[in-house]
């Protein structure tokens, strides 16, 4: 789906808009130096869900660094509402959470807010930039529907859970049944990797 | 149930491929000097939070059954939220079994203090010595902390 990223992977981020939103002080610095340190210049802090929320309305943003642990509104609540009201120049855009520990409780609902992907805390750099260089190039479709809107959770196409069909017009099934047609011979092989002129 | 399935356009996607930037070596070298800058400051959060978490929940705290699991909760995060500055030392895996216990313990609605007792000493002896204690024991420590909050690592 996407390549790795080496280290010389050029990457720019200059005109990257981005929100960092977490409610401890020096974990918010933390995030910052680090998006500040990828060559990001328009930075908007956030300590609450609520003043995420303000700047969501008022600017368009291009990526979502978010806590998932917050006093009063948490990073979930707040994808989930991003997700369907976060406006149409805010409502798709990739969105990280970051996590340090993830309660029993939240981990059906964390695989379900609509974030592009989950990153344990402590955060290290190379990390973080290997999450964000994967969420600018994935081609994931969105999924809208009333009980979830985010980036289609079945991305590794594994098919639907054994013995189930699927709902999905192009679920394949687990199971592989016999080869309907025989092996391919060497030649045929061969013929198939042969550098061929083509007209373009 | 009507699901909609579309490819939004992904600014960041264009963004990034755009001339100029840097090579992802120096962005990460630059991002690690910014995070340095923070040493101090970290870890005189980190020390704050142990003291504050010995204060509300350590043995002589008078009023520790009055404390709610959320606060133990949230400071044990707060441990794990800058933890990078100690790596090596297992301070952050004690933090994060310390999290599952809060958790744990408020799923059932009830304290367990020997269990908090046990993680609060481990994190003192992890944040004066943990760097220095050989792998195993470390491993071994941690290893004896997860079975009292019952937390399991690969999950987290």
């Amino acid at each position: 789906m996407t390549d790795a990223l080496l280290p010389s992977t050029r990457i720019n981020l200059e005109r990257a808009t981005v929100l960092v939103l977490d409610d401890n002080g020096p974990s918010l610095d933390i995030l910052s130096q680090v998006v500040s340190g990828f060559g990001v210049k328009q930075l908007h802090r956030a300590e609450s869900v609520a003043d995420a929320q303000s700047l969501i309305k008022t600017k368009t943003f291009d990526l979502i660094i978010s806590d998932v642990q917050m006093p009063v509104t948490d990073g979930i609540e707040f994808i989930e509402w991003l997700r369907r009201e976060g406006g149409d120049a805010n409502r798709f855009i990739p969105v990280i959470l970051v996590t340090g520990h993830t309660r029993t409780s939240q981990i059906v609902k964390i695989r379900d807010a609509g974030a592009n992907y989950v990153v344990a805390k402590p955060i290290t750099p190379k990390v973080l930039l290997e999450r964000i260089f994967w969420v600018a190039r994935e081609d994931r479709a969105f999924i809208e529907c009333p009980t979830f809107v985010g980036p289609d959770r079945r991305f590794k196409h594994m098919g639907p859970p054994p013995g189930t069909d699927g709902r999905r017009k192009d679920d394949l099934p687990a199971e592989v049944g016999e080869a309907q047609t025989p092996n391919l011979s060497d030649d045929e092989i061969s013929n198939m990797m042969r550098p061929a002129k083509v007209q373009i | 149930m009507t699901v909609r399935k579309f490819k939004p356009p992904n600014r960041l996607s264009k963004m990034i491929k755009e001339r100029g930037g840097l090579l992802a070596q120096d962005a990460i070298a630059a991002a690690e000097a910014g995070v340095e800058s923070l040493r101090e400051a970290s870890l005189a959060a980190l020390d704050e939070t142990l003291a504050e978490i010995e204060t509300r929940f350590g043995k002589g705290a008078e009023n520790r059954e009055s404390e709610s699991f959320e606060a133990l909760y949230v400071l044990a995060s707060r441990i794990i939220d800058v933890s990078a500055f100690v790596a090596g030392t297992g301070l952050d895996r004690a933090a994060m079994s310390l999290c599952g216990l809060a958790d744990n313990c408020a799923e059932v609605g009830a304290w367990r203090w020997d269990a908090v007792d046990v993680h609060l000493n481990a994190l003192k002896l992890l944040r004066s010595v943990g760097g220095s204690l050989p792998t195993a024991q470390r491993d071994s420590m941690l290893q004896g902390l997860y079975k009292v909050s019952h937390f399991r690592p690969e999950e987290a």
